[in-house]
């Protein structure tokens, strides 16, 4: 070990101008203590320097910790350290504006896990697809010593693990046609193959893979031929290794960034030199949090990137009045990107389908005639009129060239939404760098906006294109003003339909209560929270991306690998985004049933009779094992699926209410040993505020509330909770405390389940609020450690 | 930005429109396959003197019937050419009908509608129409109703296709036929019983009548409203014809549902709803392929085989495939379908917002609208409603997720309710209900480059202000006609009709520059002064960057005529022998800036070469 300090020394000079400050973890993950507001900010005004503010305020924060010597490690068997390098790039790119993202709004906290999760995973600035045109180098810097192979019985190897994020991260480059480059470098190997390697320097340090772009034979080659060895090596010599060889392979190229992201237990030995410091930190373990995360974010597959086109135009107002301005598509239903190519069942080739038209006439023998001697014809009503293909082209409207003329303005009320028309609203803005079109555009953005008018416009985009009748209506946000613009119908595009009134039928008419009933229907269903200073929005379609690219992507990634298998479930957690939020399906029950019991509905027609069949069978069926569980699982989104597979072994950290329902259920069960587990997740969420992990743990201990009583458990709930309660009280958590009384998620009482003997008003006591306390906690707070102070940051 | 290039249905979209396209014709026929079917519609047109007769400048009864009519014809040209459209006279002295009923005159026969028919119309109208009809018909108040509604019945039944609606326009302006004749009344309205039980239905368009139409006197046992729209209450008569054709308009095409489906409030809280298209775009028809010899349509096959054994190949013998990666993934074509299933068809609701959290910029696709349907969930109209009315009081919308049908992937939409409106003719211009409004998803968000702002002053607003106030108008929807379709439609006629030139439609997308010059007035030069320096010249500086980025588009016109021989035309006045095209072209490649009319171009050319 004390042989590789001379080499180090020699790269020294290389290592400090390429890492400027000692550690950056991964910029992405909301860090305890920093606000998603910050995070938002920073990437708004530079990519890169952002990286480096994160990261120095998040490796500071251990050391931190460190001084006050208060936090334990946590251990955890899952565990791994997921830690990402951010290099300065050879060149200083210019500092890129990016728009501030449509959602990025700060401070809106979320109470919704999936939801949370999408939105991070859609719409993070900052991300390198985002970076403009460049494309970033990757090293990933994988651990294979022998430490890395051994697991607790039943769980996954550090190895597998680290594996499986390589994978998502890879398979989302892969479908995303990412241009970034990857390499892969393994630590721990038999062999060495490397750069640096000399007689007994850098031993056990293999380039697996240089620099370029990821593919499914890198994929197989994780899967497959990447495995554990039984040597160990120096991560920080394997640092230096990722450092050489992408020092030497973007020689001449040009890259947005450069990246190393390394995977490691950390427990090979390591040199103990200057930067021994990182060591430490490192040793500390909210880096494992960030990797629980980073595998959720992972496993979704980046969003669709497109390249924003300008459109630059004149805005007409009048023959004698035109702004220049620039537009681009800012919504618009985006496509799956490449189409399914017809191939030969046998072959799988291509070219051997071959595609053949004919054209016969519409007699007894379809005789057949040749392409050429046919012509083109429309129909006009019952009349068939010949039109060849150059009349059409000689008599057709023409355009005359691009344009963006108002026509007139008009009431923006008299703009009706549900008349959109066409795919897309675009964005328009006054050209870029011309001040003077910026400030006659302004005035009409302002006008328009406080007169309440909008234009109405007729837009072309060019001369070969049909001209479009639409609506420019102002938008005004604080970074930026704009006109958006959105096509209306032409007078054949409506069709008018009379509906029976509903107004003037008493047939149809509801009773008082059945609309009071709806009224709490409402209330209860209500997805935007707002009590005059906070405002939440519990569900937001804008920030999930698209399932069925998810879908697509999913599937066409098990059958690379497995071409003959049937295609495999979705998902749980695609299906869970989609889903209603836990807290409105819960707080809708009673509502729901009061409308069902108010509001008669009966299905009639074909499926009424499939059903009755159904009914019959139902009641002949004797085996109440079998259907009181399906009674109860109805409607909750979980999947039987894997229960049957079998392959849940612990409470993992992506779906841990999920896995801790499954574990439960099975045979042989130790409820207390599984519930412990939950606990130890529990907790690892409080360590890590945020919205998205309170949320998280919510769900973790409404779950656990709902088996314990079930399989009669209470006790063992009701010791956790209380235990719960002192450990918030303690630790200054009490936003979450919060959460669980608005939930009102109690210990349970006897009414709810045997075995307790906790009285109702007990449970209501336990929710009560403790005000004296509150009181008396501030000057505790002057005389507590650091860890404290941290926690109430 | 590309997308828009072709009005053809499919051609030139990508797979995943034409897919679109299929999923929502698939539906539709899905939907309706109970009433597969032709729809058809006859035009009963009173033939009285009454209706000819004008009370001074207003047009006759009889001539706003017979535009009506003209404007259905030609919009079932565009948008439903295989309905069927009959035109019936009664009160006429003459007859032609199959049961040789007196006065009854059955003009067109139902019948797809075509160009002559239009034209046949077209004979009757104004005073010399009025003559050429008395000539050819001639009058008669000795008619029966009932006869003539029989003779309606007769057509219907005389069709060999399927027809899957059926429905009678009654047009007069007399609000009491019979009413010296109880036996006639009588006839009348058993007739028009017999058409109830047939599933016909008969809706009277009255027309103004010299001390008001009441249609208590006789018409309301004859008329036969269509259960699906019941307004519980009967229009106006129409006095001028733009009331007529609301009137018509709203009922000239069938209803039709695209698909039938439950609204699941929660896990058994179902009721159903019928969706409806109440915006589609209108498209150019595809063209069809004609023998050269015979102008006869040709079938056109596709046929696969295999390129290395020539051998033709089954659907079955093919796969599919996609490549990432530098790996060709492959999928059966069932695999392909699906995986694009999540959800059994249905909209599942996922809560409610305040309607202003609906942000007017996330638009991807048409809306659609919803409205209840007893047949599968009886109870649904009461609790729709109820829906309605509360979220219409509380300004909220419902969330949805929506799956249309198997095989398609779920959106989110919002369901935005919508009050029911009558207008002043108590025609319903407003249906009760929820439009469906398609909510994006992340993926369909783009981060765009903005334009930093350069905020302007007061007065450069207030100036603005003055000119958007002289240029307001009432925006309609219906103002707009597509002047690519207008025009390929006439085209069509033009040639159907074997007529010399097409009408050229009138461009409504074109601004109406004259008038807001004249309107605007000083404004546009007041308003240039503050916000744009003396020198500044948007227009000039746009053309200087394209021709230096942009000199290849720029030099696209292909020049067919050389400048030398412009001059030529222009000195000898041939310069009308040219195609508008290629005037076009001239003005282009001259950068000479006017409208498109071919006496625009001429005249700016002409300009040009007589000042150099």
């Amino acid at each position: 070990m004390g042989e590789g300090r001379g080499n180090r020394e020699v790269l020294q000079d290389r290592t400090e101008e390429l890492l400027p400050p000692p550690l950056l973890r991964d910029p992405c993950p909301p860090t305890a203590g920093l606000s998603s507001a910050a995070l938002c900010s920073n990437y708004g005004q530079n990519d890169r320097h952002a990286c480096v503010a994160l990261g120095g305020r998040a490796a500071g924060s251990p050391e931190e910790k460190d001084a006050g010597g208060s936090r334990h490690l946590p251990s955890f068997p899952h565990s791994l350290p997921w830690l990402s390098f951010a290099l300065s790039p050879l060149e200083p790119a210019p500092p890129e504006r990016h728009p501030p993202l449509g959602g990025a709004a700060p401070g809106a906290p979320c109470s919704r896990g999936a939801a949370r999760r999408a939105e991070r995973s859609a719409s993070r600035p900052g991300s390198s697809a985002m970076a403009p045109g460049g494309k970033v180098a990757i090293v990933l810097c994988l651990d294979v010593g022998f430490t890395m192979s051994s697991s607790s019985p039943g769980e996954e190897s550090s190895l597998d693990q680290a594996k499986k994020i390589m994978t998502k991260f890879l398979q989302r480059q892969v479908f995303a046609e990412s241009k970034d480059e990857v390499a892969v470098v393994l630590f721990g190997t038999n062999g060495t193959r490397n750069d640096l390697a000399s007689e007994d320097q850098y031993q056990n340090i293999t380039v697996h893979r240089s620099l370029m772009l990821p593919d499914f034979d890198l994929l197989e080659d994780i899967q497959n031929v990447i495995k554990a060895g039984s040597e160990q090596a120096d991560f920080l010599d394997a640092i230096i290794v990722c450092m050489d060889l992408l020092q030497r392979q973007t020689i001449g190229k040009k890259y947005e960034k450069r990246h190393i992201e390394l995977f490691t237990d950390l427990s090979s030995p390591v040199s103990e030199d200057q930067l021994g410091i990182i060591i430490a930190n490192l040793k500390k373990t909210e880096i494992s949090l960030q990797f629980l995360e980073s595998l959720e974010r992972l496993s979704m597959f980046k969003k669709m990137e497109r390249k924003p086109m300008p459109w630059p135009c004149q805005l007409t107002i009048g023959p004698d009045l035109s702004i220049r301005i620039v537009a681009y598509k800012s919504v618009t239903e985006e496509n799956v990107k490449k189409v399914w190519a017809v191939v030969d069942a046998k072959t799988l080739r291509k070219e051997d389908v071959q595609k053949e038209t004919v054209y016969c006439l519409n007699d007894d023998d379809e005789t057949e005639v040749q392409k050429d001697d046919t012509i083109q014809g429309f129909r006009y009503g019952s009349d068939i009129v010949p039109f060849s293909k150059e009349d059409e082209e000689q008599m057709k409207y023409k355009t005359e060239a691009k344009c963006f003329s108002v026509l007139g303005f008009t009431r923006s009320s008299q703009i009706q939404r549900h008349y959109y028309m066409g795919n897309q609203a675009l964005k328009v803005f006054a050209a870029k760098g011309d001040e003077n079109a910026a400030v006659a555009f302004s005035a009409l953005v302002r006008a328009l906006d406080e007169l309440k008018m909008v234009a109405v416009v007729r837009y072309a985009y060019d001369r070969r294109c049909n001209p479009q009748i639409g609506v420019a209506f102002p938008y005004i946000k604080d970074a930026y003003e704009c006109l958006i613009y959105v096509q209306l119908p032409y007078m054949e595009d409506l069709r008018q339909y009379v509906f029976s009134s509903l107004k003037n039928s008493k047939k149809y008419f509801p009773t008082v209560d059945q609309l009071s009933a709806v009224d709490s229907l409402i209330d209860s269903m209500n997805l935007v929270h707002e009590d005059g200073e906070t405002f939440e929005d519990l569900f937001k379609p804008s920030k999930i991306p698209n399932p069925r690219f998810q879908r697509l992507y999913q599937c066409l990634q098990h059958k690379a690998f497995y071409p003959d298998k049937p295609l495999p479930p979705i998902e749980q957690h695609i299906l869970e985004m989609l889903e209603m939020p836990c807290v409105v399906r819960e707080r809708c029950q009673a509502p729901l049933e009061r409308v069902k019991a108010l509001f008669p509905l009966k299905e009639v027609g074909k499926k009424k009779e499939e059903k009755t069949a159904q009914d019959i069978f139902k009641d002949n069926e004797d085996e109440p094992s079998l259907k009181k569980p399906k009674i109860e699982d109805e409607g909750e989104s979980f999947s039987i699926m894997k229960l049957a597979e079998g392959n849940i072994t612990s409470v993992g950290s992506v779906n841990p209410a999920e896995d801790f329902r499954i574990l439960v259920r099975k045979k042989n069960a130790d409820f207390k040993d599984v519930s412990q587990q939950l606990i130890n997740r529990i907790d690892q969420f409080l360590e890590n505020k945020g919205s998205q992990y309170y949320m998280k743990g919510m769900d973790c201990i409404r779950v656990f509330r709902e088996e314990a009583m079930k399989l009669s458990k209470v006790q063992c709930f009701n010791d956790f909770l209380q235990a719960l309660k002192s450990k918030l009280e303690d630790k200054a958590l009490s936003d979450f405390w919060e959460i669980m009384v608005q939930e009102r998620i109690s210990l349970i009482t006897k009414d709810e389940a045997e075995g307790s003997l906790v009285t109702g008003e007990e449970a209501k006591e336990f929710l009560a609020p403790k005000e004296q306390k509150n009181e008396t906690l501030p000057p505790t707070d002057e005389g507590g450690d650091v860890d404290d102070l941290l926690d109430m940051m | 930005m590309a997308g828009w290039g072709s009005f053809y249905r499919g051609e030139g979209l990508e797979e995943e429109e034409e897919e679109q396209q299929e999923e929502e014709e698939g539906s539709e026929a899905v939907a309706d396959q109970r009433v597969s079917g032709r729809d058809s519609l006859i035009f009963l047109v009173d033939a009285s003197k009454a209706m000819f007769e004008s009370d001074g400048e207003a047009e006759t009864p009889f001539d706003m019937t017979i535009q009506c009519i003209r404007t259905v014809y030609t919009s079932k040209i565009i948008s439903s050419d295989r309905d069927l459209l009959s035109v019936v006279f009664y009160g006429t002295e003459n007859n032609k009908n199959s049961a040789d009923f007196k006065h009854v005159y059955v003009l067109q026969e139902l019948d797809n509608p075509g160009a002559k028919r239009v034209l046949e119309l077209d004979q009757y109208r104004g005073d010399e129409g009025r003559a050429l009809f008395r000539e050819s018909f001639g009058h008669s108040a000795d008619y029966s109703l009932g006869e003539a509604l029989w003779a309606c019945s007769n057509l219907f039944s005389d069709v060999r296709v399927r027809l899957s609606h059926k429905r009678i326009m009654l047009f007069t302006n007399e609000d009491d036929p019979h009413a010296n004749d109880s036996a006639k009344a009588k006839l009348a309205r058993t007739r028009a019983g017999d058409l109830r039980d047939t599933g016909i239905i008969l809706d009277l368009m009255h027309l103004k009548k010299p001390g008001g139409f009441d249609i208590s006197l006789f018409y309301r046992d004859i008329i036969n409203v269509a259960e699906d729209e019941d307004l519980g209450i009967h229009p106006k008569e129409s006095e001028k014809l733009e009331h007529l054709m609301k009137k018509v308009r709203a009922k000239e095409t069938r209803k039709r549902a695209l698909v039938r489906l439950n609204l699941h409030l929660g896990k058994d809280v179902v009721l159903s709803v019928g969706v409806y298209n109440l915006i589609q775009k209108a498209y150019k028809p595809l063209p069809v392929k004609l023998y050269r010899e015979t102008n006869e349509p040709v079938k056109i096959k596709t046929r696969m085989f295999s390129g290395k054994t020539g051998s033709l190949l089954l659907p079955s013998d093919t796969k599919r495939a996609q490549t990432y990666g530098k790996r060709q993934i492959v999928l059966e074509k069932e695999e392909t379908e699906e995986l694009k299933q999540f959800d059994s068809p249905g909209l599942f609701l996922i809560g409610f917002k305040p309607l202003s959290m609906l942000k007017q910029h996330h638009h991807i696709r048409c809306s659609q609208f919803i409205y209840p349907e007893e047949s599968l969930v009886r109870g649904s109209t009461t609790l729709f409603n109820a829906l309605l009315i509360r979220c219409l009081e509380r300004a909220m919308m419902m969330l949805c997720r929506y799956t249309p049908r198997r095989n398609v992937p779920p959106r989110f939409v919002a369901l935005v309710p919508q009050e029911e409106e009558l207008d002043e003719q108590k025609v319903q211009m407003a249906p009760p209900g929820f439009h469906l409004i398609f909510l994006p998803y992340a993926d369909d968000k783009r981060n765009v480059d903005f334009t930093e702002n350069v905020p302007a002053s007061q007065e450069q607003v207030d100036k603005m202000k003055e000119i958007i106030q002289k240029l307001r108008f009432k925006y309609r929807a219906d103002s707009f006609e597509n002047p690519v379709l207008q025009q390929h439609f006439r085209n069509l006629e033009a040639l159907a009709l074997d007529m010399m030139e097409p009408e050229q439609a009138e461009d409504l997308t074109m601004p109406k520059s004259e008038q807001m010059s004249h309107r605007l007035g000083n404004l546009v030069d007041e308003f240039k002064q503050l916000v744009y320096p003396p020198d500044y010249n948007p227009e000039g500086k746009a053309v200087k960057r394209k021709q230096a980025s942009d000199d290849q588009t720029e030099k696209r016109p292909k020049v067919e005529v050389s400048k030398d021989e412009l001059r030529s035309h222009v000195q000898k006045g041939t310069l009308g022998k040219l195609t508008v095209s290629v005037l076009k072209d001239a003005c282009r490649f001259l950068r000479l800036r006017c409208g498109s009319k071919k006496q625009e171009l001429v005249d700016a050319l002409t300009e040009y070469f007589n000042k150099c």
